[in-house]
């Protein structure tokens, strides 16, 4: 992850149009913090120990990934939703660039 | 001039991904695929605790996943001992309680202190379900015990044994000279939170 978010920084024409956050369903805020800082995470990551966000978006497996488009008018659009991780983190950059139509 | 500049970026910003995870997971990982059995919503509680705060934890010795046997006496006067005694393998949130302590270890480090994993499973079943956690990569720091044989002998011990045959989600701190300091008979459907546990493994040191 950490390096999906180093690959989105480097590119120009992605870095102030795509933003990472990580949910950390079921956990505390101690428990995210500990998580940030031992694996030095440099995007945003927010508790979500009552499931909330989780009931919401399905109670999904993790890890999960969820692709929001934002647009222009305050709404927003789905436009990835998948289980699982990825071994190749410009590879699953590529593919969100290429799904959003960014 | 803030303001404009948050206002910018944010009408600037097209794509917004969300990594959810879990760091002391639900059981839900996909190491785990399809293969939790889901339990529903137990009785939070049932079983009567044996062992009070402030009493010499009884002793036990139990068969560990990595071969050979654990003593708990064999830490006293060298290590403080958290005993994580977990329900059953192959369940929701007991199949997140130790991935989450196995990422954790410089809490136990810093305390001094050694987690014993307990359930009532047998050897084979806590090889897999151990296994299985660790698909990502690495394995346990800690040994997983078996309370299988006599069956939850030692939750029965402690008073921690359900009437169904398995144990509570339980947490015991035992200073080194083997004296109860803490114990945590959880609602077995939620995991304890971590803060806690380190909270009471720093008043050992106190």
């Amino acid at each position: 992850m950490n390096e999906l978010y180093q690959a989105i920084e480097k590119r120009k024409d992605l870095k102030d149009k795509m933003k990472i956050i990580g949910i950390g369903t079921g956990n505390t805020n101690f428990e995210v913090d500990f998580f940030r800082k031992k694996y030095e995470v440099p995007f945003p990551l927010f508790s979500d120990e009552g499931y909330t966000i989780h009931k919401t978006m399905g109670e999904v497996r993790t890890p999960y990934f969820i692709g929001v488009r934002l647009k222009g008018d305050g709404s927003t659009e789905v436009f990835y939703s998948k289980l699982g991780g990825f071994s190749d983190p410009k590879e699953f950059l590529n593919s969100m660039v290429k799904l959003s139509g960014i | 001039m803030t303001t404009t500049k948050h206002f910018s970026l944010k009408w600037m910003l097209g794509l917004l991904v969300i990594f959810i995870w879990v760091s002391a997971a639900s059981g839900q990982s996909p190491d785990f695929k399809e293969n939790i059995y889901p339990v529903g919503k137990l009785k939070p509680r049932d079983s009567v605790l044996k062992v009070k705060v402030g009493e010499l934890a009884p002793d036990f010795t139990l068969p560990a996943v990595r071969g050979g046997k654990v003593t708990l006496s064999q830490y006293r006067g060298k290590k403080n001992v958290v005993l994580s005694f977990v329900p059953a393998a192959w369940t929701p949130v007991c199949s997140g309680q130790w991935p989450g302590y196995n990422i954790a270890q410089e809490f136990f480090d810093q305390n001094d202190a050694i987690l014993l994993g307990i359930s009532v499973d047998n050897i084979p079943t806590l090889y897999a379900w151990t296994r299985q956690m660790c698909m990502g990569g690495g394995k346990l720091w800690f040994p997983v015990l078996s309370d299988f044989w006599p069956h939850g002998g030692v939750a029965q011990k402690y008073g921690i044994l359900r009437s169904d045959g398995v144990s509570e989600r339980a947490l015991f701190v035992i200073d080194k000279k083997g004296i109860i300091r803490y114990i945590d008979v959880h609602d077995i459907n939620e995991r304890p939170r971590l803060e806690v546990l380190v909270g009471e493994l720093e008043k050992l040191n106190k």
